[in-house]
């Protein structure tokens, strides 16, 4: 069997299915669509999503269209769902929300994902300077494909998150 | 919260009786808010949108797109799974197709469905309508063309099938020739798995028993506009009332005009050509739906769920394949859709082919017992990245020839531009596509003269329809670049060129058609001017040299007409007993922020926003009272008749047309619910709106110290008090409003509407009578467009002469918006224009025929998108940086407080700008898109 979770649930299928998307799981199985499929391939990052694999104790965004159920064996995954809280929203989803970084939408929650994963691993971080912020924003969602707004408004939006986080993590 | 719910239902007249027609919001899911179309996240300052209406359930991943949904989801009475349809596609265009063979054996379980088990309808059914004809230009292509033109997809003489009938030359590549329906989306992924990238191993081709179809025959309409306003003659497309006698004299008048370029002397002619390669919208969300027949005892329901620009013609189309005739055998007595917002559109999405095959694959998803009886099941087509590639509608691959001829001082004589489009396989909106481009041959200019010829032609590739620009990005590349030459080649400065040939109010198009609207295009070139990155451009490009970088600056300007020759479109405004108010719209939001606008623009009319906005609901004209269809000798005269109901949604439709019939839908409702609810709670008999205001939710009395009263107690009172609750109107634009006095029990209000009626109790509308009606004049559909977006690019670019590549620095957008509802929606759409001109000047790369899409293996791997790296992403310039800026004009007293359909207008230059920022850089002209490394390395080695 492979065993994993998604968004805290322990998830079980058989070896037969090693070989199934990730992507597809989550909108087949668990009916799980907020990660979306654009490319198929790996290159447009819309379907982004959060992977823990122990025992690293660092999240990794994840291309999940191109990511087979075989290789998350022993991983936590958490999508778009998973990540957003009950009642509101992430300050990045609040941030690309205010700012109106999206138009179509259909992008946004792969943003989001990649977003976290950065945020989070910001949150490790003692000190950056403002060059090396900007290099690790466009590392984070540089190769996000966005056909509706030209980036602007994303990048705009997680760089302020990113300061005002850092601002109060000092 | 809750309104009450209307019924959308709407009846239609197909071939073989009425049908229901009813469109849906998606169903809402546990926890979630703003689903489907449905915006509900409205800002609470009056007038402000503080985010999009939609965000929240776009931006937390939740079910708003037809991708999202399987029959799982949608409710009664959608059994809980759904069979999965596949198409094979074409391979050739010169050989017959003669079926399948080896097929893998996870796909053997399939019901295969060839073309020849088709009924005649669904084989090839009568696509309605091509395109939004007003009432007038459907007469009239009707009589000029034929009654088979007006009605077939396709030339004449090539009938096209949806699935090629085996022994059959497919028409185009990409063109389905079987079906493959799959009972559970195991067998369908296995099969897919299979079966990918391997066509040629299971479809078995012959040579031809017979001639090929023909091929290059252009779509019908041709686009001719000769125009020759010179030596007493006012000569022009528009100067007529009908095409014949028009053309009749075409042929006399081009000679009047070479005639008299040869007698101007030291005229300067310049001859220029471009071309540009097929370009895909790449909107990010594929196209995917469910497609579901329910049969009942009484009546068969086939319902939709689809993301569609055109929810309208889609449905159409779809009656007109399953109820051609009386005695059809899949006759439908009614159809619901589901209307999801779709994730992008660029046109792409409008009138597409996906529905129809939707629909078509539909009839063949059902099981059967053993005694032949059948019980359909929902059906679901989702197409991945790369058959979207192979089949999704494409902007046309394109050629521009001609010539411009100016005097020594400078003034432009005489236009002359032949443009020719690669229709591909279907007709779709490809000639209405070329007639834009037509218009916009003319650039942002005015002349005398004007020799323009625009086609689209069949051929066997993929199918090209409406795409964002509309014409307007072949046709401005190709005028802007060769003014740009004749600048440099007579050493004339840009924009002093520019400047004197702007056209200005009181002009005329190259159509003929009056320029009514104020532009500010010398402002607009002076801001451009004034501004540091033209200002300082040689400082820059020597600032560049010393960091050995080749550094070039270009201008281009660009005068996107939006709309169509005649617009209808459709509103209601609701208002809940707690004052929440809600907007329904028949327009659909592609991620353009329509639905975001719509709801603000009632802030300052009715002291709040819509909570609420709902999309695409065209079915509310059918609640209207209108009909297209009268005695049209009546026209205006008859209180019944418009010239158009609705058509599909654009993107450049929202800031003036659908605001425009929100607006005045409101202000009716204010008229009429409001202002007598304050006459009675005041005890003010004689109020009228110019002695109230809103103050933030609260109606104020301007004059004395009344107690304002919140908006929630006038809604409380008129719930209580049997006022109207909400208003339905219906506008009709061409060039100018059809308007109409409405008698309100307080009076008689002229509304520019064509069409008011109330709700109140009981949710159907009651039609208010429309008198003393005047609608625009029938002869200014001749004008093709009347209402303008203007926009000035400079542009900054590096080269690196060593491998070829270009890397835009700077670029400035000086745009006329006219008002701006949402600051944030009109920014974002300039953002996004750069981006996709950036992205298909200089990226998007697309051959024609089998070396591009059409074999289905193109993907984002091969056919490069702009990423983060290719835009500059500040928004100030900075002449040490890269930043885009946008300056948009202050409003102006002569934009009558109208906002401008800017979606194109920004994206439309860019592309020309970019040329003539290389030509600047390195000193060649590049006119063949995309300009890619290899292009560029290739010029500079000339």
């Amino acid at each position: 069997m492979i065993t994993f979770s998604v968004n805290g649930k322990l998830k079980e299928v058989s070896e037969a299915r090693a070989d199934d998307k990730l992507l597809d799981y989550l909108h087949d199985d668990l009916n799980l669509t907020g990660s979306k499929l654009c490319c198929g391939i790996g290159v447009c990052r819309a379907c982004t999503v959060e992977v823990f694999k122990p025992p690293s104790n660092a999240a990794s965004a994840i291309i999940s269209c191109k990511t087979s159920l075989g290789q998350i064996n022993g991983t936590q995954i958490t999508t778009i769902e998973g990540a957003t809280p009950k009642d509101g929203l992430l300050p990045i989803q609040e941030a690309f929300l205010k700012n109106f970084s999206f138009q179509c939408g259909y992008c946004a929650p792969g943003f989001v994902m990649a977003s976290k994963v950065f945020l989070d691993w910001l949150a490790t971080q003692t000190s950056i300077t403002e060059e090396a912020l900007d290099e690790a924003i466009h590392d984070a969602i540089g190769d996000h494909i966005c056909r509706c707004t030209g980036y602007v408004r994303y990048f705009e939006a997680l760089k302020a998150t990113a300061q005002a986080q850092l601002e109060a993590q000092q | 919260m809750t309104f009450t719910q209307m019924s959308r239902r709407r009846f239609l007249k197909s071939a073989s009786g009425m049908v229901a027609v009813s469109v849906l919001g998606v169903p809402a899911l546990a926890n979630s808010r703003g689903t489907g179309q449905v915006g509900t996240d409205g800002s609470s300052i009056p007038g402000i949108a503080s985010q999009r209406i939609d965000g929240f359930a776009k931006v937390a991943g939740k079910k708003v797109y037809a991708r999202d949904f399987y029959a799982r989801d949608m409710g009664a009475p959608w059994p809980k799974t759904q069979k999965y349809a596949m198409y094979l596609r074409a391979l050739h265009t010169d050989q017959r197709f003669v079926g399948l063979t080896n097929l893998p054996p996870a796909a053997r379980s399939a019901r295969l469905v060839y073309g020849d088990m088709l009924d005649r309808s669904l084989l090839n059914p009568n696509i309605p309508i091509d395109r939004d004809l007003h009432m007038d230009e459907r007469i009239r292509e009707s009589l000029s063309s034929g009654p088979s033109d007006s009605s077939f997809d396709h030339p004449d003489a090539v009938l096209f099938d949806l699935i090629v009938q085996p022994g059959k030359v497919p028409d185009f590549l990409g063109q389905a020739v079987a079906l493959l329906v799959f009972d559970d989306v195991a067998s369908y992924r296995e099969a897919k798995r299979a079966m990918q990238f391997k066509d040629a191993d299971f479809q078995v081709y012959a040579a031809p028993d017979g001639p090929l179809p023909p091929l290059r025959k252009p779509f019908q309409p041709e686009t001719t506009y000769v125009k020759f306003n010179a030596e007493g003659e006012n000569f022009s497309y528009a100067a007529f009332d009908d095409d014949k006698r028009y053309m009749a004299e075409v042929e006399k008048v081009r000679h009047q005009i070479e005639n008299r370029l040869s007698s101007m002397p030291d005229l300067i002619k310049h001859n220029f050509t471009c071309d540009m390669q097929a370009m895909d919208p790449m909107f990010m969300e594929p196209e995917a739906g469910l497609a579901f027949h329910h049969v009942t005892s009484t009546e068969k329901t086939l319902h939709l769920v689809l993301g569609t620009q055109s929810p309208d013609h889609d449905v159409d189309s779809i009656l007109s394949m399953f109820n051609d005739s009386e005695d059809a055998p899949y006759k439908l007595d009614a159809v619901t859709l589901t209307s999801c917002y779709p994730g992008g559109g660029f046109g792409g999405r409008d009138k597409s082919p996906f529905s129809l095959m939707l629909g078509l694959a539909s009839a063949f998803s059902y099981d059967e017992d053993a005694e032949g009886q059948k019980t359909y099941v929902p059906l679901r087509l989702e197409y991945d990245r790369f058959e979207q590639f192979r089949v999704g509608l494409k902007r046309h691959a394109a050629t521009g020839t001609g010539q411009i001829a100016l005097t020594p001082d400078m003034n432009l004589q005489n236009i002359e531009m032949t443009l020719d489009f690669d229709g591909g396989g279907r007709k779709n909106l490809s000639p209405y596509v070329a007639n834009l481009a037509g218009l916009c041959a003319g650039g942002a200019y005015t002349c005398d003269m004007a020799n323009i010829y625009a086609q689209a032609y069949h051929s066997g590739n993929i199918s090209g329809g409406s795409q964002r620009g509309f014409g307007g990005p072949q046709a401005f590349f190709a005028i802007e670049t060769a003014l740009d030459d004749v600048a440099r080649e007579l050493d004339w400065d840009p924009i002093q060129l520019r400047l004197a040939n702007v056209i200005r109010e009181g002009d005329t198009t190259v159509v003929g058609g009056p320029m009514d609207q104020e532009l500010r295009l010398t402002e607009m070139l002076e801001i451009a001017e004034a501004h540091p990155l033209w200002a300082d451009r040689e400082l820059i490009k020597l600032g560049f040299a010393e960091e050995g970088k080749v550094y070039g600056t270009g201008l281009a300007m660009s005068l996107q007409a939006y709309g169509t020759s005649g617009d209808g479109m459709v509103a209601a405004v609701h208002m809940a007993a707690d004052g929440t108010l809600s907007v329904e719209s028949d327009a659909v939001d592609m991620g353009n922020g329509s639905a975001t606008t719509l709801g603000v623009v009632i802030g300052d009319i009715l002291g709040a926003n819509a909570q609420s906005v709902d999309m695409g609901c065209y079915t509310l004209f059918g609640q209207t009272g209108l009909q297209t269809n009268s005695n049209s000798t009546e026209r205006w005269a008859d209180p019944t008749w418009t010239a158009k109901g609705v058509g599909s949604s654009s993107a450049c439709l929202t800031a003036l047309h659908q605001v425009h019939v929100v607006q005045q839908t409101a202000r009716a409702l204010f008229e009429l619910s409001i202002l007598p609810a304050a006459r009675d709670l005041w005890g003010l008999p004689d109020l009228t709106a110019d002695d109230v205001m809103w103050n933030n939710g609260l109606l104020v009395l301007e004059t004395t110290e009344a107690d304002p009263i919140p908006l929630a107690d006038l809604a409380y009172f008129i719930h209580e008090n049997g006022l109207p609750t909400g208003t339905l109107g219906h506008a009709y634009f061409q060039g100018s409003w059809a308007e109409a006095d409405y008698a309100l029990p307080t009076g008689t209000i002229r509304l520019q509407l064509d069409s008011l009626a109330t709700y109140g109790t009981g949710g159907s509308p009651r039609q208010l009578s429309r008198l003393n009606t005047t609608g625009p004049d029938a002869h200014s559909a001749r004008y093709s467009r009347t209402v303008w977006a203007p926009c000035v690019n400079v542009v900054g670019v590096t080269v690196d002469t060593t491998n070829g590549h270009v890397q835009i620095e700077n670029v400035l957008s000086v745009l006329n918006a006219g008002r701006v509802h949402v600051p944030e929606l009109v920014s974002g759409q300039s953002q996004g224009g750069v981006a996709m001109a950036i992205s298909y000047t200089l990226l998007e790369d697309m051959p024609p025929g089998m070396e591009g899409p059409a074999d289905g293996t193109w993907n984002l791997n091969r056919y490069h998108v702009a990423h983060a790296m290719d835009v500059p992403l500040n928004t100030r310039f900075d002449p040490l940086g890269r930043a885009q800026e946008l300056i948009v004009l202050p409003e102006s007293e002569g934009d009558k407080k109208s906002g401008r359909g800017i979606a194109e207008a920004v994206m439309c230059s860019i592309s020309p700008a970019i040329s003539n920022a290389l030509k600047d850089a390195v000193g060649v002209r590049y006119t063949s898109l995309p300009i890619t490394p290899h292009k560029i390395l290739k010029g500079l080695s000339k």
